[in-house]
């Protein structure tokens, strides 16, 4: 009986005329939101490689009366990649107009690895005039291809002589 | 469209609304855009204005530790500069003389002689390996023995 009191001959969309959204308290939060968010925004991540220094190049240079062990190591010329193992070149990369092939160092490391049974350890001595960015980017070509421990050494220019 | 129909009811009723659909939804990409991008720790380490760092897919994140920068013009540490890069570059000795006397000095503060001494090497990409060599170098004579260099983390 009272339910037809509530009957109406309209639906009820057509009784409201229009939804009036109050969006201010939504434009302050965003308005306060926004420049905060852009002031702690972080837009280049930073990251570290960590290496080590040959042991003879240490504090510690003549407490070892021992050779060091000879370990695999990456030469970076500014014309040339070169991988050595002792005396023993095994493989030389050319630089081809300012281009370093760095994914077939990557690969050729690969192989060296699985060839030599080498262990993780791996040595990057560079050349004097090479750039810094080639050097990280050899880092982290040696990291890829499976050298988990990366050591910095000098090259002297002439190939056959001895590291520093 | 919107405007003009907004002026329209501004002259019915005397209030002009504006229509701040288009507003809201450029704000709401903006707000999950930044969401995504922020990052709660932030940047621990600030680098020098004057270097650009080489870029490396290395994702291991820098931690608090002593640091020294080689940028285009000076080897600076603490915001002091502690050598010219041209000089640094004019001798043919590996020892960097008032390097090793401030790393010397500031060792003590960068870990104990058990653990070794960290030294973290913030450094312009384009600067030749000669110089870092001779950092590196001074810092190892001064009794750091670990290392780490500061770079750009790649996309």
């Amino acid at each position: 009986m009272s339910l037809t009191l509530y009957k109406s001959q309209r639906p009820p969309s057509e009784l409201v005329e229009s939804a009036d959204l109050d969006v201010t308290p939504v434009m302050n939060m965003f308005i306060i939101l926004i420049p905060f968010l852009v002031s702690m925004a972080v837009f280049t991540n930073l990251s570290i490689i960590e290496f080590s220094l040959p042991p003879n190049a240490g504090a510690s240079m003549n407490s070892s009366p021992e050779k060091p062990k000879p370990r695999l190591t990456v030469r970076v010329g500014a014309d040339y990649f070169g991988i050595v193992l002792g005396d023993t070149l095994y493989d030389s990369l050319s630089v081809n107009s300012g281009i370093y092939p760095f994914d077939e160092l990557q690969e050729r490391l690969r192989s060296r690895k699985l060839i030599l049974a080498a262990n993780d350890d791996i040595v990057i001595a560079s050349l004097d005039e090479v750039a810094f960015k080639h050097v990280v980017k050899v880092m982290d070509v040696c990291r890829s291809a499976g050298f988990v421990n990366v050591g910095l050494s000098s090259a002297t220019v002439n190939p056959g002589g001895e590291t520093e | 469209m919107s405007i003009l129909r907004g002026m329209a009811n501004a002259e019915i009723d005397g209030t002009f609304r504006p229509q701040l659909t288009s507003l809201i939804d450029v704000m709401t990409i903006l707000l999950v855009f930044l969401i995504k991008s922020f990052s709660v720790d932030g940047n621990l380490i600030t680098p020098s204005d004057d270097l650009i760092l080489p870029v490396s897919s290395s994702d291991k994140r820098p931690r608090q530790q002593c640091a020294i920068e080689i940028t285009g013009s000076a080897i600076i540490g603490e915001g002091e500069i502690i050598a010219k890069i041209n000089d640094v570059a004019a001798t043919d000795s590996l020892l960097i003389e008032p390097l090793f006397k401030w790393m010397k000095m500031k060792s003590v503060q960068c870990g104990d002689s058990l653990k070794g001494r960290e030294l973290m090497i913030q450094c312009d990409r384009e600067l030749p390996y000669s110089n870092v060599k001779k950092v590196m170098y001074s810092c190892s004579k001064a009794g750091f023995n670990r290392f780490s260099v500061l770079v750009i983390q790649e996309e």
